[in-house]
């Protein structure tokens, strides 16, 4: 948990500049990053909010950065059956790409769910409070950064950083090839609509290699 | 409108959860679900990197753009591979931003 808590850090200082660029103050940065907890989201919207963006494209917008906790929450769903509700839920709002990771895992070691729920509980908390401190401190600390030393660029790193370990299959990179292009294709698209139909080109592309590649080995 | 971003977000999260507790995914989802991370993650990325000043679409590429253009693609083929490698953001945010000054700094010095 000590490394994603730390790997955390740069990131949340990021976002944190990044709401300070977009001219943001500083209890609504905190407020995005407390109850909204995904940088994605985060940074998608204070530079929709900056550049005037309607309510509506921010909402829809930042629901599309944030399928990927579909995709967790199915894969989660097995693994969370036999505890209460009410841990389900709460055990929810602290998803994310690294409690995810650390979540199946420790679920899969086995043994009693409820000690690995509390182990969620406990990783999970723990990086939410390192998520809000790093956010602030890249709040404040976003107006000493000069804008030549192009810190913007650390954001996408971030993302790469996590996308990365998906590349594993050949079928993933397809995906995400796929993706790619599309995006840049479909720019032209109003209210970032690229982002949503860029996705969804690559899901589909990845889960048609994925249904091909087994027809070929069952021949 | 944070709250409304927040509780999409968390619903998100939630959702399957809840409604898959009791039920049994499909196969052919679960099998797309897979490729969700790599799909939309990517296409967030992109449009990070190759977001320059001066690079509109119908303007094709100027000299200006490639210059602005060419460090932030750099940066972000060198992080991948280190990220790839070592799973971990620090060092890949090293190596990128590293890669981005270096490109910067030989464009600048390169006319």
């Amino acid at each position: 948990m000590i490394p994603a808590c730390l790997g955390l850090v740069p990131f949340g200082v990021v976002c944190g500049v990044g709401a300070a660029g977009a001219g943001a103050s500083w209890w609504s940065a905190l407020g995005l990053s407390a109850i909204v907890f995904s940088g994605a989201a985060q940074i998608l919207a204070v530079q929709l909010l900056a550049a005037g963006a309607p309510v509506a494209v921010i909402v829809l917008t930042c629901f599309v950065a944030g399928l990927r906790f579909l995709m967790y929450s199915a894969a989660m769903a097995p693994l969370l059956r036999p505890l209460p509700a009410r841990a389900q839920q709460a055990l929810a709002f602290l998803l994310t790409d690294q409690a995810f990771a650390a979540a199946v895992r420790r679920f899969e070691r086995g043994g009693d769910p409820h000690a690995a729920a509390r182990h969620y509980f406990g990783g999970g908390f723990a990086l939410w409070m390192f998520w809000q401190a790093a956010n602030l401190a890249g709040y404040f600390a976003g107006s000493m950064i000069p804008a030549s030393w192009s810190l913007d660029f650390a954001v996408p790193l971030c993302f790469i950083a996590l996308v990365a370990p998906q590349f594993r299959s050949r079928n993933a990179i397809v995906a995400a090839a796929v993706a790619g292009v599309a995006v840049l294709a479909l720019a032209w698209l109003p209210m970032r609509l690229n982002l949503i139909a860029a996705g969804t080109f690559g899901i589909v592309a990845g889960t048609v290699a994925d249904f091909a590649s087994t027809r070929r080995t069952a021949r | 409108m944070i709250v409304i971003v927040g509780a999409l977000n968390y619903a998100s999260r939630l959702s399957f959860i809840a409604f898959f507790a009791r039920r049994h995914i499909p196969a052919s989802l679960a099998r797309a679900f897979r490729y969700v991370p790599a799909a939309m993650l990517t296409a967030l990325v992109v449009p990070m990197v190759a977001a320059v000043p001066h690079a509109a679409p119908e303007a094709g590429l100027s000299a200006q753009a490639l210059v602005a253009l060419a460090p932030r693609v750099a940066g972000a083929v060198v992080a991948l591979a280190v990220a790839w490698r070592t799973h971990g953001t620090l060092p890949t945010l090293v190596a990128g931003m590293g890669t981005l000054w270096l490109v910067q700094a030989i464009v600048a010095g390169a006319p």
